[in-house]
């Protein structure tokens, strides 16, 4: 399917939950609006344009349509990355900021992006000591310590 | 003698050590992320907003705002000498700026862009000083109609003008607002969307919503191609424009400047489309169209001057109506907000330290940008030597790290990453995120406009018709939807749309 319409399914859905979830906040009456009163707006309006966008993708002439599918999405290194930081948050925990940090900036320079061994140590390692620094000696923000209690 | 009285004592405050450090800090941000590609400055001062809960409001304020105009400068240096704009608003000046590099003339181009930034950074200040006052004892007659309508207004100014379609732009502000609901209802303390969450009943974090949208995004965007960099020169020399390129540049500079300030006062307009707007006149005004995008100095000067004083404008309506212009102004409201401090008419009144101080400190940034940005050109140009692939994953990890401390909480980073990746399809299938995050930040005030407009009628929308100023600023924006469905301005509007991405 093409992705413009997948898109537009998509915000309809959006739409047509966030009326169902809105009523069961509770409208209100229009001299006292509720909590759901300006979410059950928002998603009528998202939903109403998604649904006015899908039926105009049909009634349009195709060669007036730009052409945009799943080929223009490159979607191989921001899907590595993605799930690279999204490791990174799920063991930072765990493993604690300075063990999770070099997990996750070694991987990117040394297997992502195929720098040196020196260069892949070497940054990580100035990085992750400045933003140390930043955070918790200047900012005095608490980073986790993690298992190792570092 | 109020006016000279606030001027001084903005200055005390913007003359403040502390003040000066971070004003420095800022600017000096804000051209290093002009001049690196990859990172525009509502990314930046996403990541920077939670460094800034520990200091004071004026000082926050004051280095994020030298963040946005900073990166105004920086943005023309990659612009001149690799042809690629480091800022949205610097993509004009790559048209002549580069040229004039090929034919070796890059020191004047740059001279004149940082020359023509500082004009226009200080009038632009002048010019907020001089119409801020006025704008606040209108804007303290606007009850909650009149802001609801305004703001209305300018949901559909900025959508108006949105690059991509009108409708997407439309509905991502709808997505705005009904992100902006989510977390605990003020009004009658009800958890609204929390799905059980304790994390979201404070709402969704613009920080990590920002973040998501416009850092994370855009790393995603740019690994996908290589970023090749190549310098036209790494030696710049004679960087003081001659007499005949002030001639020709003197005009350029005041009409940008002009252009530029007044379109930066519109809701959705900023530095690009004044950027844009002044290259257009200078070309149709000029008596030789023909050498636009072969090198003309007014097509570098006109661009420049203009996106730094729409930089300065866009900051009117955010410090008298407390209604932000553009993105920035949003997550700038934001920040005052996180501060306890309610930006709008009361501003002046209750923090004149932090609106004038604000103000002033811009003089003395627009003063450090010139130094930045003229002796110092060499260290921005040996900047631009560092590839791509050691600045994402920096990036990438600040993100991260300045998510995760907002709260020592790793759901604002899962709410990042989702965003991250929700911007990142965004923009892959056209939608503009900006609708977005400006609609989520003003939802609170929004919905607090329709619901004491409501109880005060009585339940009837007539309310926002009565009254004069609410019924024009819905009229505006009725007529303004209406034209955008006539065949003959949409043409228009898209053949617009679509020369400005020719030019880019």
């Amino acid at each position: 399917m093409q992705a413009q319409r997948l898109g537009f399914l998509f915000w309809l859905a959006v739409g047509l939950i966030t009326i169902y979830g809105s009523t069961r906040l509770g409208l209100g009456a229009m001299r006292e609006p509720g909590s759901g009163f300006l979410p059950c707006i928002a998603g009528c309006f998202i939903g109403l344009m998604a649904l006015g966008f899908f039926i105009i993708s049909f009634l349009r002439r195709r060669e007036t349509q730009k052409k945009l599918s799943w080929d223009d999405v490159h979607w191989h290194r921001p899907l590595i990355i993605s799930l690279l930081t999204l490791g990174f948050v799920l063991i930072l925990e765990r493993l604690g900021f300075i063990l999770a940090s070099l997990f996750l900036l070694f991987t990117l320079f040394k297997w992502v992006e195929k720098f040196s061994w020196k260069k892949a140590i070497f940054i990580p390692a100035l990085t992750l000591s400045l933003t140390y620094l930043l955070f918790n000696v200047f900012l005095k923000a608490s980073l986790p310590k993690g298992i190792f209690g570092f | 003698m109020d006016f000279f009285a606030n001027f001084m004592a903005g200055f005390q405050v913007a003359l403040q050590p502390v003040n000066l450090t971070f004003c420095f800090l800022g600017v000096f941000i804000g051209t290093l992320i002009g001049v690196l590609p990859g990172i525009g400055p509502v990314g930046t001062m996403a990541i920077l907003l939670p460094v800034t809960y520990g200091i004071q409001p004026t000082t926050a304020i004051i280095m994020l705002a030298g963040i946005y105009y900073g990166a105004q400068y920086g943005g023309s240096t990659t612009s001149i000498l690799v042809n690629i704009p480091g800022e949205a608003a610097s993509v004009v000046t790559t048209l002549d700026g580069y040229q004039m590099a090929l034919k070796g003339r890059a020191g004047p181009a740059l001279g004149i862009a940082a020359f023509a930034s500082f004009i226009a950074g200080g009038f632009g200040v002048i010019g907020l000083q001089l119409l801020a006052p006025p704008l606040v004892s209108v804007a303290l007659r606007f009850g909650p109609p009149e802001y609801f309508s305004l703001m209305i207004l300018g949901f559909v100014i900025l959508t108006y003008l949105a690059q991509k379609s009108m409708g997407k732009a439309l509905m991502m502000a709808g997505v705005g607002v009904l992100l902006g609901t989510f977390g605990l209802d003020t009004m009658t303390g009800m958890p609204r969307f929390t799905f059980g969450i304790p994390e979201l009943l404070d709402g969704i974090g613009l920080a990590p919503l920002a973040m998501g949208l416009f850092g994370i995004s855009e790393i995603l965007l740019n690994v996908e191609k290589k970023i090749k960099q190549e310098l036209v020169t790494t030696k710049v020399k004679g960087l003081f424009p001659n007499l005949e390129d002030w001639r020709l540049s003197l005009g350029a500079i005041l009409r940008g400047t002009g252009l530029g300030f007044f379109l930066g006062i519109l809701p959705g307009g900023g530095a690009v489309l004044g950027s844009f707007v002044s290259y257009a006149v200078e070309k149709r005004f000029s008596k030789h169209p023909e050498e636009f995008g072969k090198g003309a100095i007014q097509g570098v000067a006109a661009p420049e001057a203009a996106n730094n004083s729409a930089a300065q404008g866009a900051f009117i309506p955010l410090l008298t109506l407390g209604i932000p212009a553009n993105v920035v102004m949003a997550i700038l409201l934001g920040a005052l907000m996180i501060h306890n401090i309610t930006p709008g008419p009361m501003l002046v009144k209750e923090h004149p330290q932090l609106f004038w101080g604000v103000i002033s400190s811009m003089y003395m940034g627009n003063i450090m940008l010139l130094v930045l940005n003229l002796p110092l050109i060499g260290l921005w140009v040996q900047l631009l030597r560092v590839p791509y692939a050691i600045l994402f994953p920096l990036i990438l990890f600040i993100c991260v790290i300045g998510a995760y401390v907002i709260n020592n909480s790793t759901v604002d980073v899962y709410i990042m990453l989702l965003f991250g990746v929700v911007g990142y399809l965004m923009r892959k299938l056209e939608y503009e995120p900006a609708p977005l995050v400006l609609a989520y930040v003003l939802t609170p005030l929004l919905e607090n406009a329709l619901r004491q407009s409501l109880i005060l009628s009585g339940g009837s929308f007539g309310i926002f018709m009565v009254r004069p100023i609410s019924a024009a600023c819905l009229l505006i924006a009725a007529g303004l939807l209406l034209s955008s469905l006539l065949p003959m301005i949409r043409q228009k509007r898209e053949k617009i749309v679509a020369e400005a991405e020719e030019d880019e």
